[in-house]
């Protein structure tokens, strides 16, 4: 991944730069802090997890610095950098944040400094006791001119992403932690929904009732006895709801003196021994909405109803 | 612009899909279980009906309890042609106490009642009676 991309080597003195398509970028030793350290430590995420008490008093107050870990034989580098400075820099020289593939740090390649590297007119990196540093030109022996120049071939298989974090609305913790909540809620939906998946007591009820009414499976069936029962019932429960009714009009001074019922209506002729009477009937009828008729030259009332 | 510079927010936004993909699911489910239960629920309800009204009506045993409204009176105030399942039965002479209790029997038979005449004679009652089952 990395070596597809051009590696540019970044340093304070360098001039500004034009870029068409995005680079790798390699820091000189200004932009980070350095420290070796051979710890009782398996593996590189338990070594970045101390990493900040290792540069206590080291750094800048103020800043906010993340940590590269990695192991160089015996010891364990640490590299301490500053992001938002990088940035910064990197835009002063027209790099910008979203140009940046990876940023990868000098010390890393440590190995490749077979000459000194020249930074610009006055300044060049050397390694000194295993660590690179930046040193005057001028300091440089006779031998050791900087013939060395960085490229593609420089890039370490491990860098850092800066994309990630810069023009993000989200931190890289953020995004994996929302990421994290909104998962969650996803696999609870999930195991929720697929609850819904098995038969439930009803389903179990039903097919018990089929079993002991074979008949009754086909819905056209049970319709068509349904329909049937439930006419009759109908019908029936009117028939005697209504002779209900009427007898319960027969009260003192009142004879029912005829009662007919069909399928479709229902007759009934009352003798009323006064008009008084015959008016509480009346009213009563009236209450059922009953058709009253009153029988000429008498008390008497003629009730009809319809089922 | 790079795609690479939102990666974070789209590793929020694609957690956020699978989510609402995840309630989707659920929510398609539990309409579906909703639906279902309510169809299998109208089914039960149906089928008790059915069975509660067959009960009533197609009891087997009707035409054994439309005996009990020959016996219920004198013989001699009953005229009774019962064939198959239709019965005309003829009441002549009952009392007051007798035409109460004969109709309330009636009534209380789950018969299809095609005709029911009651006509009061002095002080007696004549009623004639026409039913199915």
């Amino acid at each position: 991944m990395g070596t597809t991309k051009e590696l540019l080597l970044v340093y304070p003195s360098m001039e500004r730069v034009f870029l068409k398509e995005s680079v790798n970028v390699m820091l000189t030793p200004q932009f980070y802090t350095l420290k070796k350290e051979a710890l009782p430590i398996k593996y590189a995420y338990q070594a970045k997890k101390i990493a900040p008490s290792l540069f206590d008093g080291l750094l800048e107050e103020g800043s906010d610095y993340e940590y590269m870990v990695f192991k160089e034989e015996e010891q364990w580098v640490f590299i301490a950098y500053d992001v938002d400075k990088i940035v910064n820099f990197l835009s002063s020289k027209g790099i910008e944040s979203s140009m940046v593939s990876k940023i990868f740090f000098t010390q890393q390649v440590v190995d490749k400094f077979s000459a000194p590297i020249a930074l610009g007119q006055k300044e060049a990196l050397v390694v000194l006791d295993e660590s690179v540093v930046v040193v005057p030109l001028a300091a440089l022996g006779e031998n050791e001119s900087p013939s060395l120049t960085v490229d593609k071939t420089f890039t370490p298989q491990k860098g850092v992403s800066l994309q990630g974090d810069m023009g993000s609305f989200l931190t890289k913790k953020q995004a994996y932690a929302l990421a994290g909540v909104l998962l969650f809620f996803a696999v609870l939906f999930v195991a929720e929904g697929s609850r819904y998946d098995g038969s439930e007591g009803a389903e179990e009820e039903l097919e018990a009732l089929y079993e002991s009414h074979p008949t009754l499976q086909s819905s056209y069936t049970r319709d068509e006895v349904l329909n049937k029962y439930r006419n009759i019932d109908t019908q029936e429960r009117k028939k005697r709801d209504g002779i209900k009714k009427l007898s319960n009009m027969i009260f003192k001074g009142v004879t029912l003196t005829h009662l007919s019922m069909n399928d479709s209506n229902y007759k009934a002729d009352f003798t009323c021994v006064s008009t008084q009477v015959s008016k509480k009937l009346e009213e009563l009828a009236k209450k059922e909405n009953y058709k009253v008729t009153k029988v000429k030259n008498s008390h008497n009332l003629n009730i009809e109803g319809t089922l | 612009m790079s795609l690479k510079q939102y990666q974070n927010e789209l590793i929020a936004l694609a957690a956020l899909l699978i989510m609402l993909f995840a309630y989707m699911y659920k929510h398609n489910q539990v309409t579906a279980h909703v639906q279902e239960a309510k169809i299998v629920q109208g089914s039960i309800e149906e089928l008790k009906e059915v069975l509660a009204l067959k009960k009533i009506w197609a009891d087997k045993k009707i035409s054994k309890k439309v005996e009990s409204l020959q016996t219920l009176v004198p013989e001699a105030k009953v005229k009774w042609a019962k064939k198959s399942k239709k019965l005309a039965a003829n009441y002549t002479k009952l009392s007051a106490n007798e035409l109460n209790k004969l109709t309330t029997k009636i009534l209380n038979l789950p018969v299809i009642i095609t005709l029911l005449d009651v006509e009061k004679t002095g002080s007696n009652y004549k009623v004639d009676l026409k039913c199915k089952w």
